[in-house]
């Protein structure tokens, strides 16, 4: 189950004893190809990391992004969004004319939340009684109550919230991030995605592209949740134990034979480049299991994510090691709170609660509340908070009107929230209806939340621009404005 | 670009115009006194000479009428109607113009106003009518869109003298017209081409650039030491004509069609018959099927021949792309499934137009393109030209079709024939589908027709989805004397199931949900009828179909009155009609509330035939189907050919006989049936009628513009846009464009498809933007040699291997890629080689590296054609999921062009090899240099796996020596001997760390994944 997590070895030392070892000879093995490195090559390797990083366009507020996404369509009915007149109408017919259609199903009748609203704070927000702990926090939150999609279909909709267009393809906001920033960590992947321990969101890898930007700005998958090692292939596997043994010696073969090789076509940059990528995954086995090792983290932060926790925990340990990324130069980490969808399972594997939204968002809603409440509280006490922009998304919000015990999609309005680096707490822009159906004040889409973060992180979003098959593509299409009332 | 130069030109102009305004004429039109110099000064940022946001420009007459990307903004007489006076005066701030300062004062509205209540009089002034007469679009001026014109060939070129006295030098060595036209660039640019390279890089590049395959040791010996002048040009024949060229060439086609055997995005389905497009793109590129005629093909060989596979299956090309199946099928909102429609459309347009023509349309979707002359109503014409399509697995011959249907046809009838006399001997059997369809068991129920489980009322053939208000274990009396009652179950404690109280036991605790009614048919949503190969709604077939979870009883005393059958049993054949191939719902059959027939079934179990003896006294005969706790989705429990028959052992012993000979005529007749092939299937497009198609305004299915016929770009001059009209019909339609786009007159098709060819083999197109040939792609570098190869292809018959063989034997091609005298100086000039004074060195793709180690390691198995290698586990589930396995067995050892492409879920180790998303179209891979690909190769499980298999080949091959072990090594994979210093580390290497550390650090060479 979730806490047979490979790296984070607070449970399981007896096991991963053995996988440490082997790691440790994986990375030595690193250590001394570095320092057979030719001397071109050595030089090839500043020079030509393309992930170097590079200056923002003006001051950035914000040097990391931690991005946290909540799939199936989190219901801001329920969480975020107060609706007294949705109380008030609770039980009553939502469309008399009878020609509306959701995704699923027909509207049923007006659906109160199921959660109780409170006002938290010294900005006096209301939050539902679903999510407690983030709602101490709500003083660091701002909100975005106006959300709207292009779709309210799953796949579609979770590649517009991540890359801005609602076909696969398009660089996700990740990916543009790097492109434009770099990574300020040499040994780490400069985007890191933390999937759900039970699998894949809606659309799978697809959200985390690259698109028509080169390969290497996509996310990298640390995995967190077996015996196997955090980064796909990071070492060879033990059973392979000749290899293993003498992969020492193998490397300083490697490193003999690419510098004879690259002496007569020493104007050719990919080669060095490439011996120098050698290097980095030197680094790389060792850094990675260092920033997964969770062993050296105090009790009153493991307590603080509820690691032990057997449904929290696993999504709690990804902020965790979500603050340890960003603190070791990460530039953005994207955390999944849910995975792909099936009807097949007890309780949804993601927000998307059609038939009970009791116990879906009932199941998930702690998750989300304590994890992402601890790493705010985290990211401060270790004084990150102001410079890391944390923000909650979900591709769509669900229906005021009932279906059956749940809620359908809607794309029509829902609430996304920032925090942390250059946002102003206790805030909010735009709002829905009031019963939660349509966006109504200051409709935004995606684009409005890109251009906002990027700006926080120093770039314009109309200038973060790359040629592509007849036009200039940028994450914000032709679209975005940035949300100057959120900004501190 | 030369309108923004024309436009700066015309400020100036107008500038000085405005300047020479007198009063006099100001008072004639309030327009030079009051409105212009408020458009100019107020709207000209952003609608002015140098930027025109929505195309719309206000500061010259022409345009201030005409409007921009939404239309007119001045409707003159008609203030109130005006976008203009809309935009200025809204308190949307997100809609107000201008959108930054202030906001236009009351009494400028109210001029603006005035003048355009007034008619709008815009006397032209001589600026108008400059910018009109220079506002001709020189964007239609742009290269691409010049018919091709073949150039003449430059002369010969001579290396330059030494000294400015002396004559020129040697000839440069040209093989052929793309040598000439090069080099006369290079001399231009006092470059020279460099020499040729040596033989055994010469093999290796044309190996890896023909076949994406090493060449063997013993090949390149023999080329080595072939000494005759023509060894060259012999051996790009001899790659040309291997069954491998095709298989490699394949995957640059397929790139740009972003194929795939898998629909992507959620619900990333499996298409099982996908891979026959693969292979016919195989087979056509061995072949050399003229390049025109290969795209034809592809869209429209349905219409060009539908009889023949051959042209039917290339179609696959409209189906390559990902295809949204919750968007499409499973939503009940028309607003959903229109846009997942057009997103669909645009995918399809997108891949034809960029693929064969260069032109990115897609960017004249929500307006006009902001480049290129393509404005939006002809992005929605050509959306037009496939508007009727639609892709599903359909059959790659129409004549096989209906064939195999005659077929079937005249068997149904002898089949028919045959239970007509088996019946007459036996007693005709009472169907329980028709008893629940309202009938009597004798063929007057109505099909389709069926029984509500909750209330046992009858159903017309209205489908119902979830069931709502449902109360379990209420038994609910049926609609005729023949059903005794219907219900729906929950175990696991008594579940009532007759209206005289008989419980039955063993039920399994459900969902409590149900879908549908009980039919005479199959229920809603069920996504099969077949079962063991035969097909239960067609024909003299009946299906009882019971949705989980639903139960009904039949009245058998009622049913004996009806029917006087001897000793009657019920007999069916019973299986899942859901998609999931996992067990998921459970059947049961009692007799008088006792257990006769149980299964947990699923889509794998196929048919389960049911036999059960009816007892005289037995009165209630009960079918449940229960969904297995894990909810009813799919859970389509269907009986095939339900029927309660008499017992033919009751009869005389010589109708008995006469019984046994029909129903052995029967068996073999329905045998027969059964064994009858069915039409091979290619996942591709099939065709309607064609829908009126709308321009939709900004790229929004709900908010429609003008009707648009189907037709194509007006760039390209002298050839017809239309492709038919609104009345025309599909395959006319896809066949005008098939036309348009293969004509010899359209300059696009053949210069896309030989710059994409120099794409391959010098790892830069003469245009490096190989699919984008519009003005924000890249400029030719050599638009001369363009034209004369473009030229060159439809001379040559459109004969793609053609193309090949003059590129592979040139010069240019041969070049050597290092080690080339002046590097320093010629990389001042052109550190990019565009102008090609060498050979470019190259990386290997993600299929070559792993081809070319299953290669070297001897574990390639060659064979070609059929279905893909599928390296994954795959879990049938709401959502599909795949999860990859080592390709550590030989099913697995396929070529790369063989693998079964999971959309939505690609292998980290293709992925970190650049091996890019099938969500691209994908003209250039991108080259990346990683870390994580580094460990890739240095880790990945079939690396190290196939290091073990390489070694031991080398061992069988070369005994125990490593000086010879590490000879043949490196002939394997380098196509080389060890120099004395390698050798020397290599053996160290052997000997402290063993022969399969040696061929795993081999693999991560530079020199193995580069190409000089």
């Amino acid at each position: 189950m979730p806490n047979d997590a490979f790296p984070c070895r607070l449970h399981r030392a007896a096991a991963s004893r053995r996988n440490f070892l082997w790691e440790l000879g994986g990375g030595l093995g690193g250590i001394a190809l570095t320092a057979l490195l030719a001397d071109e090559a050595r030089a090839a390797a500043g020079a030509a990391n393309p992930l170097a990083a590079r200056p923002s366009m003006f001051p950035p507020r914000a040097r990391a992004v931690i991005n946290i996404f909540c799939p199936g369509g989190l219901s801001h009915l329920d969480t975020f969004d107060h609706k007294p007149e949705l109380a008030k109408r609770d039980g009553t017919p939502f469309d008399t004319t009878g020609n509306v259609q959701f995704f699923a199903s027909k509207p049923g009748h007006c659906q109160r939340s199921y959660w109780a609203f409170r006002q938290h704070g010294e900005c006096g927000r209301w939050v539902s009684d679903l999510l407690p702990r983030l709602a101490g926090q709500v003083d660091e939150m701002a909100f975005i109550h106006s959300m709207q999609s292009k779709t309210a279909l799953h796949g579609p909709a979770m590649f517009m919230a991540n890359s801005g267009f609602i076909l696969p393809g398009f660089p996700s906001m990740g990916a543009w991030v790097t492109y434009g920033l770099g990574s300020e960590s040499e040994d780490l992947p400069a985007f890191v995605v933390l999937p759900d321990h039970r699998g894949l969101p809606p659309g799978g890898p697809v959200n985390w592209g690259a698109g028509f930007l080169p390969a290497l700005h996509q996310g990298t998958v640390i995995e967190t949740t077996d015996d196997r090692p955090p980064i796909a292939d990071l070492f060879a596997s033990p059973e392979h134990t000749a290899l293993v043994a003498g992969e020492r010696a193998g490397r300083e073969f490697l490193a003999l034979a690419n510098a004879r090789h690259l002496r007569p076509r020493s104007d050719n940059s990919q080669l060095a480049a490439r011996i120098a990528a050698y290097e980095l995954a030197a680094r790389l086995q060792l850094s990675a299991p260092e920033v997964t090792n969770l062993a050296g983290e105090s009790a009153s932060v493991e307590q603080l994510y509820q690691l032990e926790h057997p449904e929290v925990g696993p999504f709690g340990r990804q902020c965790l090691l979500a603050r340890r990324l960003v603190e070791r130069g990460v530039r953005f980490v994207q955390i999944y709170c849910g995975a792909e969808n099936t009807t097949a399972r007890k309780v949804r594997p993601n927000w998307d609660s059609h038939e009970d939204l009791v116990r879906d968002h009932g199941y998930w809603g702690p998750i989300l509340d304590g994890g992402a409440a601890a790493l705010l509280t985290d990211l401060k006490t270790h004084g990150l908070l102001d410079s890391t922009l944390v923000m909650c998304q979900t591709e769509f919000g669900r229906q005021p009107a009932a279906q059956g015990k749940g809620r359908d999609h809607n794309a029509g309005a829902f609430t996304v929230w920032m925090a942390g680096g250059g946002i102003k707490g206790g805030t909010s822009y735009g709002s829905s209806d009031e019963l939660g159906f349509k966006a109504e004040d200051n409709p935004t889409n995606g684009y409005d939340l890109h251009a906002t973060a990027l700006h926080l992180l120093g770039i314009d979003h109309t200038k973060l621009s790359v040629y592509h098959d007849g036009i200039q593509r940028r994450l914000t299409d032709v679209h975005g404005h940035v949300i100057q009332s959120l900004l501190s | 670009m030369v309108r923004s130069i024309a436009c700066r030109v015309f400020v100036d102009v107008l500038a000085a115009a405005l300047a020479c305004f007198t009063p006099a004429v100001a008072m004639a039109a309030p327009l030079e006194s009051e409105i212009r110099p408020l458009l100019v000064e107020r709207c000209g940022a952003c609608h002015g000479p140098d930027t025109q946001e929505s195309h719309l420009r206000l500061d010259v007459k022409h345009r201030a009428l005409e409007g921009g990307d939404f239309g007119p903004v001045i409707i003159p007489g008609k203030a109130a109607e005006s976008e203009l006076i809309r935009r200025i005066t809204s308190t949307d701030e997100k809609k107000r113009m201008p959108p930054d300062g202030a906001r236009l004062s009351a009494l400028e509205v109210e001029r603006i106003t005035r003048w355009i209540d007034a008619g709008a009089e815009w006397p032209e002034t001589l600026a108008d009518r400059l910018a009109r007469e220079s506002d001709h679009d020189a964007r239609l001026d742009h290269w691409a869109w010049q018919p091709v014109v073949r150039p003449a060939v430059p002369p010969d070129r001579r290396a330059p003298s030494a000294r400015p006295a002396e004559p020129p030098g040697m000839p440069w060595p040209a093989h052929n017209e793309i040598d000439r036209f090069l080099q006369a660039t290079l001399a231009d640019t006092h470059l020279a081409p460099a020499p040729e390279a040596d033989r055994r890089t010469l093999i290796r590049r044309l190996s890896f650039d023909l076949l994406g395959l090493p060449p063997t040791p013993a090949e390149v010996a023999a080329f080595v030491g072939d000494e005759s002048p023509d060894a060259h040009e012999r051996l790009v024949d001899r790659l040309l004509a291997s069954p491998h060229y095709g298989e490699r060439w394949a995957r640059h086609w397929l790139d740009i069609a972003h194929y795939a055997d898998t629909h992507g995005f959620e619900r990333d389905q499996i298409r099982p018959h996908a891979w026959r497009y693969r292979d016919w793109v195989i087979r056509a590129l061995n072949t050399d099927l003229r390049y025109d005629d290969f795209l034809r093909r592809q869209l429209a060989g349905d219409v060009l021949a539908p009889d023949d596979p051959d042209h039917v299956v290339a179609t696959g090309f409209l189906a390559a792309g990902p295809w949204d199946f919750v968007g499409q099928v499973e939503t009940r909102s028309d607003v959903l499934r229109r846009q997942s429609r057009a997103d669909e459309l645009d995918d399809i347009v997108t891949q034809v137009m960029t693929s064969a023509c260069g032109v990115t349309i897609n960017c004249a979707r929500c307006h006009d393109h902001k480049l290129d002359p393509v404005p939006q109503r002809e992005y929605y014409a050509l959306t037009a030209v496939f508007a009727a399509v639609s892709r599903q697995d359909r059959a790659t011959s129409a004549a096989a079709v209906a064939t195999y249907e005659r077929a079937q046809a005249d068997l149904d009838a002898r089949i028919a024939a045959a239970r007509v006399e088996v019946h007459s001997l036996a007693g005709k059997p009472i169907d329980l589908a028709d008893i629940v369809g309202g009938g009597d068991g004798r063929g007057n129920g109505k099909k389709g027709f069926g029984i509500d489980p909750r209330t046992g009322q009858a159903r017309d053939a209205t489908p119902s989805g979830f069931l709502a208000d449902i109360e379990v274990n209420r038994v609910a009396p049926g609609p005729t004397p023949l059903v005794n009652a219907v219900f729906i179950p929950n175990g696991p404690g008594d579940v009532p199931v007759s209206t005289t109280g008989l419980v039955v036991k063993g039920l399994s605790a459900t969902s409590g949900a149900a879908w549908d009614a009980i039919r005479n048919g199959p229920v809603n949503q069920q996504d099969s009828t077949q079962l063991g190969g035969v097909e239960y709604a067609r024909d003299s077939h009946t299906i009882l179909g019971l949705h989980a979870n639903a139960g009904i009883t039949f009245d058998l005393v009622a049913i004996a009155e009806l029917a006087q059958l001897v000793n009657p049993r019920f007999r069916a054949i019973v299986g899942y009609g859901g998609r999931t191939a996992t067990a998921g719902a459970d059947f049961f059959v009692f007799v008088d509330g006792l257990p006769a027939a149980h299964r947990r079934i699923g889509r794998d179990d196929g048919g389960i035939p049911l036999d059960v003896p009816l007892p005289p006294t037995a009165r209630c005969l009960t079918l449940v189907a229960t969904d297995a706790g894990n909810g009813i989705g799919m859970d389509q429990i269907f009986f095939g050919d339900a029927r309660i028959e008499g017992d033919p052992t009751a009869l005389p012993p010589d109708r008995q006989a006469l019984l046994a000979e029909a129903t052995a005529r029967l068996e073999t007749l329905e045998q027969e049936r059964r064994s009858l092939e069915a039409p091979a299937l290619v996942y591709g497009p099939v065709a309607g009628t064609p829908p009126v198609v709308k321009v939709h305004l900004r790229g929004n299915p709900e908010t429609t513009g003008d009707e648009v016929g189907p037709g194509t770009i007006s760039a390209v001059r002298g050839l017809p846009t239309a492709c038919g009209d609104g009345a025309s019909s599909d395959g006319d339609r896809r066949l005008a464009l098939a036309d348009w786009i293969t004509s010899p007159r359209n300059p696009l098709t053949p210069r896309v498809i030989v710059n994409r060819l120099w794409h391959h083999h010098f790892g830069t197109g003469l245009v490096d933007t190989p699919s984008d040939f519009g003005l924000g792609g890249g400029k030719p570098s050599h638009p001369q040699l363009l034209d004369w190869l473009a030229a060159e292809i439809v001379d040559r018959g459109w004969s793609l291997k053609a193309m090949h063989r003059l590129i592979c034997t040139s010069h240019a091609y041969r070049q050597r890629s290092f080690d080339v005298p002046g590097t320093a100086a010629a990389s001042a000039i052109d550190a990019d080689n565009r102008l090609l004074w060498r050979q470019n060195a190259r990386r290997l793709d993600a299929e070559s590296v792993r081809d070319a180690t299953l290669s070297i390691s001897g574990c390639l198995d060659r064979a070609m054609h059929g279905p893909g290698y599928r390296d994954f586990d795959y879990e049938e589930a709401y959502a599909p999921v795949y999860r990859y396995v080592t390709a550590d067995t030989p099913a697995l050892w396929r070529r790369s062009i063989y693998r079964f492409i999971v959309r939505s879920t690609p292998p980290t180790f293709m992925t970190a090899l650049d091996c890019p998303n099938p969500a691209n179209l994908t003209p250039t891979r991108l080259e990346t240099t990683t870390a994580v690909q580094s460990l890739a190769l240095l880790n990945n499980d079939f690396m190290l796996r196939q290091s073990g298999q390489w070694a031991q080949r080398i061992e069988r091959e070369a005994g125990a020596d490593p000086a010879t072990q590490i000879r043949r090594a490196y002939s394997l994979a380098l196509a080389r001997e060890p120099d004395d210093t390698e050798l020397a580390a290599a053996v160290a290497l052997v000997q402290s760390a063993g022969l399969p550390q040696l061929c795993r650090m081999l693999f991560n060479t530079n020199e193995f994944v580069t190409v000089d």
